[in-house]
């Protein structure tokens, strides 16, 4: 019987399938996708050259030279500090917007590490062309196949991803967090996928460096001759950790692809911001344009992630030479919808009169809400939600948010109370139509056929509920006209309209515990006019017209 | 290849266009106006979609009803509805007693929200308190226009006086509602009164003399719309922006 290979990397069954996204030259991507033009650029740490651009490279700058050797180098050459905390919040942005594809994810060194338990749910095809190493000892039709398909395309989703918000980046999956990262940064691959068991097959290429052993471990086999990870395999554990210890032991079940450690996963606590340096002052909106593109994008990707829409957004101008212009955009509902987003940017940078030139952009959302994704019905045209969308958001900038509203009926007898306004929300809890007249236990109470039957009138011959549709506020103040103690006209700002024909009264009263009212309503015909509603106060027993059916 | 079938193909190519652009579809037809003895008296059985249409009557004329009945109906339909309240007069119940789901119609107030609303206070962006008449009118006429030209409203009511704004202007921001209209195959319904000197440039005129007048000395109890006013149309013009021909 042969020796079955790698008889010692049984991989134990709580190793996760991990996605690892390595971004290599962070920082130096950082600083570029910041200001696509820039001229020669390299990071520099206690003057030395840490990260060079391509440009700086092709002039012969390479990491690990003095900066007095790089600008002598290479001519125009622009140098800037290495920031790792601007990378670290730079990784966790980007992991915020990764949180759309996997259930958890976790910050590293220069990379990412995505619960691949998600590429269950994956079915979209990946735009890029996947490198599988399909040694899948399972024969086709038993699902193997699938699962590495569906993690090679979210490999190309989160890679889309990232290039959407400015980082080329590299994905592998394997079995654990290590391996997983170790691939990913060390792979000739940009994507790749390795099957179930088989990540110590995978790691046997890669050189020592790519385990990220502790330096002095690292050191000590290089001195023996172990520069491979394939070399470390080869040794057997138990001689490892008789000569190297406890990481000898680490080093061990790494390279036999062993790690059952479990995401830690990055749970972000601030709202997202974005920024945008301009190349040069900006005066026109154009410009402008294009870089509230790439912000609006960042922004939202991040905020999907989360599963939450903007509700306001703020976008700060930096003026040349000092000050800024800070511009509030209230939106209608809450969307991650960057396309939604531009319309209105567009529309309000077009209107806005700036006293200086531009020499930055920042983008940021300063009030959220959840906004699941929106479940259409059947029958439901996506485009109309989206035109709905835009449409309101535009309003909402420009005339507020109060102008908008739609109402909803308010259980009370005072007839300016007896709708509220509320949010605009076609598929909210609203029901079906239909006449509604307040209820008996509302507050305050209407006593029109209880009063009709105690005096012995005949009650109107138009239901009680019948309102007018126009409501007019304050009500206007009306004085009555009569002979022989008949009414005869209504005197409304100064001009009488005859009476035709009177309906009533319905007796409004109630809320005697804040502000009393007592009302008796009457719908009158006046010639020249057309049908008003009108009441006389209890308490002061003068008359108001207080609205319309028009 | 037929006449009939190379039309077909053309409405078949316009349709893919219109899905690859995402734009909403546009509604060709008519929209009832909820009152049998209107539709009658309307070429089409209705009001017509991507146009304008301008109902004309005093202050308690029962233009606002005849409106609140049509956006009832494009509710009923699956659609949504607006009313632009330039006035701040609308009434709400007012709406609901005649059908109108009022989960499915959008308010815009342009100087801000309802004062017994529960969201009150004032508008933030909107336009000033102290802020002219023709701003208001502006504000209002922008705000129809964005609705009408959206897709996404079926049928937008717009009651917006037009005072402060001189006649040259607001017929041209008639028009532009007409355009709107017609780009969002919305129905319009244009509730103002027009400034003088200034024409309303909609495809079906509906004059609404008050009741007071049509009944005058008859004591009719009936409410507006059952039998009390006389409906006066003036032709229809399909598709078009720029005002039908009185017919």
């Amino acid at each position: 019987m042969p020796p079955e290979p790698f008889a010692g990397a049984r991989v134990p069954r709580a190793a996760p399938r991990v996605l690892a996204l390595a971004v290599p030259d962070l920082a130096l991507q950082r600083a570029l996708r910041s200001r696509p033009g820039a001229p020669p650029l390299v990071l520099c740490e206690e003057g030395r050259v840490v990260q060079a651009s391509d440009a700086a490279r092709a002039a012969g700058v390479r990491p690990g030279d003095s900066l007095v050797q790089a600008r002598a180098a290479c001519a125009g050459l622009e140098a800037c500090p290495l920031d790792r905390a601007a990378d670290r919040k730079a990784l966790q942005a980007l992991a915020e917007a990764m949180l759309s594809l996997a259930p958890a994810v976790e910050v590293g060194e220069e990379a990412l590490l995505l619960d691949a338990s998600a590429a269950a749910v994956v079915v979209e095809p990946s735009p890029l062309v996947v490198s599988v190493e399909s040694e899948c000892p399972l024969p086709e039709g038993e699902g193997c196949p699938s699962l590495l398909d569906r993690e090679a395309r979210l490999a190309g989703r989160a890679l889309e991803l990232a290039r959407r918000l400015g980082y080329q980046a590299r994905a592998a999956v394997a079995d654990g967090k290590g391996p997983a990262r170790a691939l990913a940064r060390s792979g000739a691959e940009r994507v790749l996928v390795v099957p179930p068991g088989e990540t110590a097959r995978a790691l046997s290429t890669l050189p020592l460096e790519a385990l990220e052993l502790p330096a002095a471990a690292a050191a000590r086999l290089a001195a023996v001759g172990i520069h491979g990870v394939g070399a470390l395999q080869a040794l057997p554990p138990e001689t490892l950790v008789h000569r190297f210890g406890l990481p000898g032991a680490e080093a061990a079940r790494l390279a036999q692809g062993e790690d059952g450690r479990p995401l830690v996963p990055y749970l972000p606590e601030t709202l997202p911001e974005e920024s945008w340096d301009c190349d040069a002052a900006v005066e026109s909106v154009e410009p402008l344009l294009f870089g509230l593109r790439r912000l609006a994008e960042r922004v939202a990707a991040r905020l999907a992630g989360r599963g939450l829409g903007a509700a306001r957004l703020r976008l700060r101008l930096a003026l040349d030479p000092r000050g800024e212009e800070r511009l509030l955009f209230p939106l209608a509902r809450p969307s991650s919808s960057a396309a939604g987003w531009l319309l209105l940017l567009r529309e309000r940078l077009g209107e806005v009169r700036l006293g200086a030139p531009v020499t930055g952009l920042s983008l940021a959302a300063v009030e959220v809400a959840e906004a699941p994704p929106e479940q259409l019905a059947i029958g439901d045209r996506p485009e109309v939600a989206r035109a709905l969308e835009a449409v309101l958001s535009r309003l909402a900038a420009r005339l507020g948010e109060a102008a908008l509203f739609a109402a909803e009926p308010v259980d009370r007898h005072r007839p300016e109370a007896a709708y509220g306004a509320v949010s605009f929300r076609p598929h909210g809890k609203h029901g079906a139509g239909g006449s509604r007249c307040p209820s008996p236990s509302g507050r305050g109470h209407s006593d029109s056929w209880e009063t009709a039957r105690g005096e012995g009138v005949r009650p109107s011959a138009t239901p009680d509920c019948i309102r007018p549709t126009r409501l007019l506020d304050p009500p206007r103040p009306v004085v009555a006209e009569g002979e022989g103690g008949r009414l005869t006209a209504l005197r409304v700002e100064g001009r009488a309209f005859p009476v035709l024909y009177l309906a009533g009264p319905e007796r409004l009263a109630g809320e005697w515990w804040s502000e009393r009212f007592d009302r008796d309503y009457y719908r009158v015909r006046l010639k020249g006019l057309g049908d008003a509603w009108v009441y006389r106060d209890g308490q002061d027993g003068r008359l108001y017209l207080h609205g319309l059916f028009d | 290849m037929s006449a009939s079938s190379q039309r077909h193909l053309i409405d078949e190519l316009r349709e893919r266009i219109r899905r690859i652009e995402r734009r909403p579809a546009r509604r060709d037809g008519f929209l009832p106006s909820g009152r049998p003895e209107v539709d009658a008296l309307l070429p089409g059985g209705g009001f017509p979609k991507g146009a304008l249409a301008h109902l004309a009557g005093g202050p308690a004329s029962g233009k606002t009803l005849l409106a609140l009945s049509a956006l009832a109906r494009a509710a009923a339909e699956g659609g949504l509805a607006a009313f632009v309240d330039g006035r701040g007069e609308l009434y709400p119940p007012a709406a609901e007693a005649v059908g109108l789901d009022l989960g499915r119609l959008l308010v815009v107030r342009p100087g801000g929200a309802p004062s017994g609303g529960a969201r009150g206070g004032p508008a933030r962006g909107g336009p000033e308190r102290g802020a002219g008449r023709g701003e208001e009118a502006l504000a209002g006429l922008w705000a129809a226009e964005a609705l009408l030209g959206s897709g996404a409203f079926a049928a937008v009511a717009v009651d917006v006086p037009l005072r402060g704004l001189a006649p040259a202007r607001a017929e041209a921001m008639l028009r532009r509602l007409a355009a709107a209209a017609e780009r969002g195959g919305a129905v319009g319904l244009w509730l103002g009164a027009p400034a003088p000197g200034c024409r309303v440039p909609a495809a079906v005129r509906l004059e609404l003399p008050s009741p007071a007048t049509a009944s005058e000395g008859s004591g009719c109890p009936l409410p507006e719309g059952e039998g009390c006013c006389r409906l006066f149309p003036l032709g229809v013009r399909k598709g078009s922006a720029g005002g039908g021909r009185a017919a």
